[in-house]
């Protein structure tokens, strides 16, 4: 969560973070903390049933989950693209269901436990070379092992 | 014969009143894609202003694509909608033939761009002739690279516009230095009114459909086809 709010600070318009890791592994909670870092206070609840949530802000935040989806093709035609590309920041979780739509410069997030303990997650996040600076705010803002 | 023309392509949203002599109302309003809050008033401004009731409507003209998914829905939707309730026909007319069509009795090509994402444009090549213009290229969504091949491999100076050239120009001035040009301001993006005179044109041909049968051009493979054309050609056009 903490560190869903500090990413969630550090991301503007059009930015793509796409979340992988298994269930339980956190990420509708660290959706929350990006939520939070973008100063949105409504509550943010799963996607996979209704596949995408719209939380209204300064930048709004579109939560997605491709899970019930069965290819790119259904993704082009639920006007995916045009959030992706839009004026918010979009969280897509089973993000390979949309390969072939996604910005070359989305955010890569891969959750896992740590044997199986209910307090500690391994946090990776990649990035292309162009957002790396995107990176370094991330890392500079951290205080505490995640 | 009067015509309500539309255009939710991309960002720019507009619509436009035409009769056979002249453009009565024109609104383009490029701020922001909130075409399902916009249009209808908008449309709503473009009649009241030219003092024409919705029931004198003969027909109505809109951008069929490509363009923005949701934009190019919520055009079609509104279209339908008006020409099922009105009992009058639909003209899809292409974007890209519209955009094209800003600049009447330009020398040499024009090339009208929309950002299709991933360095790709959704793009063709037309040239005056006289009255009308006619297409070099048929409409494709290809690389921007491919697309610059193409030109290359003619001579002429070419006229670039549409939303894909604050994206490219850059890389369009570095391919083709001076024999790239880029429209102005005023003739850059979508207008309702260019749509509107195809469209007029277009009925004169006999064209036009039923409310029904209207669809958007997506000039999109679905995912099969990509994986068919990836094992055997890069890219395809329409």
């Amino acid at each position: 969560m903490e560190f869903g709010m500090r990413l969630g600070k550090q991301l503007g318009p059009g930015d793509v973070v796409c979340l992988e890791g298994e269930l339980g592994a956190g990420k509708t909670v660290l959706t929350v903390g990006i939520a939070k870092g973008l100063g949105i206070k409504t509550g943010v609840t799963s996607p996979t049933f209704t596949i995408i949530n719209e939380y209204p802000g300064e930048i709004p935040l579109y939560h997605i989950d491709l899970y019930r989806l069965e290819d790119g093709d259904e993704f082009y035609y639920i006007g995916g693209e045009d959030l992706l590309y839009g004026q918010g920041v979009s969280v897509v979780e089973w993000a390979s269901r949309a390969e072939g739509f996604l910005p070359e410069d989305c955010l890569w997030v891969s959750l896992k436990r740590l044997d199986e303990s209910e307090d500690f997650r391994l946090i990776e996040l990649t990035v292309t070379e162009k957002r790396r600076d995107l990176l370094e705010r991330v890392s500079k803002s951290e205080d505490t092992g995640y | 014969m009067k015509i309500l023309a539309i255009d939710t392509s991309s960002m720019v949203a507009s619509a436009a009143v035409m009769d056979g002599q002249k453009l009565l109302a024109e609104y383009i309003v490029n701020h922001k894609k909130t075409h399902s809050e916009q249009l209808m008033p908008i449309i709503e401004k473009v009649l009241e202003s030219s003092g024409t009731s919705i029931r004198e409507i003969d027909a109505i003209a809109a951008a069929s694509g490509p363009g923005s998914f949701t934009g190019l829905r919520i055009g079609a939707a509104t279209a339908k909608g008006l020409a099922h309730a009105l009992g009058i026909k639909i003209v899809g007319v292409p974007t890209l033939d519209g955009l094209a069509f800003n600049l009447p009795h330009c020398q040499g090509i024009i090339c009208p761009i929309m950002d299709a994402r991933r360095n790709q444009v959704y793009t063709a090549l037309y040239k005056w002739d006289r009255g009308g213009f006619y297409k070099l290229m048929p409409h494709c969504a290809i690389a921007l690279s491919e697309l610059l091949e193409e030109i290359k491999r003619r001579e002429e100076r070419v006229v670039f516009l549409g939303d894909g050239v604050p994206v490219h120009r850059e890389t369009i001035r570095k391919e083709l230095g001076d024999r790239a040009d880029f429209a102005p301001k005023n003739a850059d993006r979508q207008r309702a009114s260019s749509i509107a005179e195809l469209a007029l044109q277009a009925l004169e041909r006999g064209e036009g459909q039923d409310a029904e049968s209207f669809v958007p051009f997506y000039l999109r493979k679905s995912q099969a086809e990509r994986e068919y054309d990836r094992k055997t050609k890069p890219e395809g056009c329409l």
